[in-house]
């Protein structure tokens, strides 16, 4: 664009709003450039003298007014209709009575956003910080008790010394030509640099904050009032029960649905348990589910002590398929499947009576698998 | 006519005439230098101990909001069946205080009520301070503050949208528009101020901030014209608005089906208490205003007085809708609505419906006497009197309904605890420390508006007098 030369007014200030009017009629039509009043309150009869048309406030307001009205009522519709149909208090999903109140308030807000946020910065184009009347030495005398009269320059040449004196035999007190700021520079290189580093500055900034508090947010006291329940969690005593045991046992004598009472008061009586399923495909399928859920994620799909969990739960799980592991009877790991050994809990509410025993099974082929006899390869391997 | 008529006439129209509305020769040049001189002036010793007073009161509310939050609502004496106790008292106060803001700087301006514009800044502010005290409330009553983001329509992991049939919703957006709106219109109100402090105000920093909040508003007419035309629409919307409010509040009530809730009356007579407790609040901070800051001449009697009327005119408003709820309890039939409303009056918390019906009704009826209108303390007794007769009404309302309903074995008296008082009192103390600030780094009378009204500010011709 090319930068308007010369003043960009000739400023004439008066001492009454009665003065200014009489002025407006004596110079209006005889410059042939804007003209433009600056009052420090708004003037009645202003309007008319300088000839505005009627603003088109209203008008926007209208148009936005009834976009906010259909906006409301499409979001409510659609939401409480159709994408998420909730039935309350018997009323049919699609109750417009209901939906008035919030319609009324977007409209509202639209409305009164663009009257205010539409005068500011579409009508009178504000803010504009570097305007060159901003600089002109009358303005503090225009924002409080005089009033200017301004044939303005929209980029065309004025002729300061000829409006001046067309002004001062309107009967302005005092005659100001209000220059152009010079225009900005280029950016310097500094500048710039010092304006990246800090948009890469804050960006970091965001990036760091908004990675941090998603992940440490949820976790913080008030936030986390979810996870603190009054429950008793695995290896914790009760402080409610005296023998620190979040239930009662069951009444002597109860017997347990499903599967028959087998005490077990300790791994030597264990010993000696037989297990009861068939070594059978159906069997080791059933094992191998109930291994790969419940235990592999400490002892490893392969038994070898080494699952997924390990590393973070700080304990070792036994190697179940070689060493004293392998030495184990059907009785010995079955019973600890029901009883839980050192930091392993019981599983005796998890497994049926039969996946145990499956599992078991299923631990026997894996160590069977690792070791495997010559004999176990159909047509022979080797 | 004949002679003595005609006097007897011109008499009886010269007392109507409104008296002027500023006391003594008041040039406009003179405006700026006592309204805005003192904006951002080193404060006097008791601006400090007041605020000192205020912080502290603020401070001790957030310490124990901040409690709450930590432990958990537990804390409150609210339980079944009183779910709803001070947190929703305050909420309904504080919203109601901010309404005589936009009644005053929306409605009355609609009316062409000049005396306004003395009091119109400042009221609005308090309408932005009230309602931050009020938004306060429901945050902290939803038990999980941080998950109050739920509660805008936005497309989610959950699959789930707010239900838009809910008062309670109807409540967020309304609250939230109005806020908004009142901002708005307050920040517009306040540009050609900042911009007559901008043009004060030595080149420096603060010569800068008043630049940009000024936007560089440089007093234009062809800026005027719009400016004026959308601050009339503004006013036009925010006076629905306020209207709405209030209601959306009611809503709240007398949408569920609790006997002594479930009333046709409730919008009407919500929006006449907010109005009612508002404008005592105005009278007793401008009371406050004009004898410290020494602006006897521009909030004159007059206006003081024209504050009272409309106290003394919704007091009367309040004691009809208080027969009025008795006469539908009693015309219901309904046996459970009988019970409710003898408990407002007896039972265990019919002091505070004594409170309110006295507070209220009985005592603003002093303000029929010229003299009470009039001086300070009278008025300040008055507005006190409503003040904490309207919070008792919204006590009355909530709690007196809500510990004894339909379930018998779920009657249970509500006792506040020491840490719903604390929060009561925080609240108190951010609005007048908000208002305190208000009245150190901006201008507390519309200075532009004002200079609009004086004489000889506008033309002589008079063509565009509007």
């Amino acid at each position: 664009m090319n930068p308007a030369q010369g003043p960009f007014s000739v400023l004439g200030v008066f001492d009454t709003p009665d003065a200014l009017l009489e002025a407006i009629g004596k110079v209006k039509g005889r410059t042939g450039h804007r003209l433009e009043a600056y009052t420090p309150y708004p003037v009645h009869g202003l309007d008319r003298a300088l000839g505005y048309r009627k603003s088109p406030i209203g008008g926007m307001v209208f148009v936005m007014g009834l976009v906010g009205a259909l906006s409301a009522l499409v979001l409510e519709l659609w939401t409480s209709g159709w994408d998420y149909p909730l039935v309350t208090a018997g009323k049919p999903v699609v109750s417009w009575e209901a939906f008035v109140p919030i319609l009324f308030e977007i409209t509202v807000l639209f409305a009164a956003l663009t009257a205010g946020l539409g005068m500011l910065l579409l009508l009178n184009r504000l803010p504009a910080l570097r305007h060159p009347m901003l600089r002109s030495r009358s303005m503090a005398l225009l924002t409080r008790d005089r009033f200017g009269l301004a044939v303005e320059s929209a980029g065309e040449p004025l002729d300061p010394e000829a409006l001046a004196l067309l002004l001062e035999d309107a009967g302005a007190a005092a005659i100001e030509v209000v220059e152009r700021p010079p225009a900005p520079g280029p950016a310097s290189p500094k500048l710039l640099a010092a304006a990246l580093g800090a948009i890469l500055l804050a960006c970091l900034a965001a990036a760091g904050t908004t990675y941090w508090g998603i992940k440490l947010f949820p976790r913080l006291i008030p936030m986390a009032h979810m996870l603190d329940q009054p429950r008793l969690d695995p290896q914790s005593g009760s402080s409610f029960f005296a023998d620190g045991s979040g239930m009662r046992p069951p009444v002597a004598g109860t017997v347990s649905q499903g599967a028959p009472p087998r005490p077990l008061p300790n791994a030597e009586a264990s010993e000696g348990l037989v297990n009861p399923l068939p070594g059978s495909a159906a069997v080791f399928r059933r094992g191998r589910a109930a291994y790969d859920t419940h235990c592999a994620v400490c002892h490893g799909l392969l038994g070898n002590g080494e699952g997924s969990l390990t590393d973070a739960y700080g304990a070792r799980p036994t190697h179940l398929t070689a060493g004293a592991g392998r030495e184990l009877s059907d009785g010995a790991i079955y019973h600890v499947i029901v009883s839980g050994k050192n930091a392993m809990p019981p599983y005796s509410s998890d497994l049926t009576e039969e996946e145990r025993w499956a599992a078991v099974h299923y631990v026997r082929v894996l160590e069977r698998a690792l070791d495997a006899l010559d004999t176990d390869f159909q047509g022979g391997a080797r | 006519m004949t002679g003595p008529a005609a006097a007897a006439r011109a008499s009886i129209l010269e007392s109507l005439r409104p008296p002027p509305v500023l006391q003594g020769p008041v040039r406009i040049g003179d405006l700026d230098d006592q309204l805005l001189t003192p904006v951002g002036r080193r404060p006097p010793l008791a601006w400090f101990i007041a605020f000192g007073v205020t912080s502290t009161a603020a401070l001790l509310g957030i310490v124990l909001i901040l409690y709450t939050i930590a432990t958990g609502i537990g804390v409150w004496g609210n339980n079944i069946p009183v779910a709803w106790a001070f947190d929703i008292i305050n909420f309904v106060f504080w919203v109601g205080i901010g309404h005589a803001g936009t009644l005053i700087s929306a409605i009355l301006l609609l009316f062409r009520a000049r005396w306004r514009n003395s009091i119109s800044r400042f009221a609005e502010a308090m309408t932005i301070f009230a309602v931050i005290c009020a938004t306060l409330f429901p945050l902290i009553h939803v038990g999980r503050p941080w998950l109050a983001f739920w509660l805008a329509p936005y497309p989610n992991q959950r699959g789930m949208w707010p239900n838009f049939r809910s008062p309670l919703l109807w409540d967020v957006f309304a609250v939230n528009t109005y806020f908004l709106i009142s901002l708005l219109f307050w920040y517009i109100g306040l540009i050609p101020d900042l911009a007559s402090l901008r043009d004060r105000t030595p080149p420096g920093a603060r010569r800068f901030v008043y630049s940009v909040l000024s936007l560089g508003w440089r007093a234009a007419s062809s800026h005027w014209h719009h400016y004026e035309r959308a601050y009339l629409v503004i006013a036009g919307l925010a006076t629905g608005l306020v209207l709405s409010v209030h209601s959306v509040v009611s809503f709240d009530f007398a949408v569920s089906l609790v006997p002594g809730w479930h009333m046709t009356i409730f919008p009407p007579y919500f929006v006449a208490g907010a109005v009612f407790a508002g404008f005592a609040m105005v009278v007793m901070a401008m009371v406050v205003v004009r004898s410290t800051m020494h602006l006897e001449h521009l909030i004159t009697a007059y206006h003081l007085d024209m504050m009272n009327r409309v106290i003394l005119a919704c007091s009367c408003l309040m004691g009809y809708a208080y027969l009025l709820e008795g006469f539908t309890a009693w015309y219901s039939m309904n046996p459970s609505i009988h019970h409710t409303f003898r408990q407002y009056i007896g039972g265990t918390y019919g002091l505070a419906g004594w409170i309110t019906i006295v507070c209220n009704v009985v005592i603003p009826q002093l303000l029929w006497l010229r003299w009470f209108r009039r001086n300070i303390a009278g008025m300040v007794f008055v507005s006190l009197a409503v003040t904490v007769g309207m919070w008792f009404e919204r006590f009355v309302i909530i709690v007196s309904s809500l510990h004894q309903d339909f379930l018998s074995s779920s009657w249970h008296v509500y006792r506040p605890t020491l840490v719903d008082y604390g929060i009561l009192l925080g609240s108190f103390g951010l609005f007048f420390s908000l208002v305190l600030l208000f009245a150190r780094v901006l201008p507390v009378i519309a200075t532009t508006e004002m200079k609009m009204v004086l004489p000889g500010a506008q033309p002589r011709s008079g063509k565009g007098e509007r």
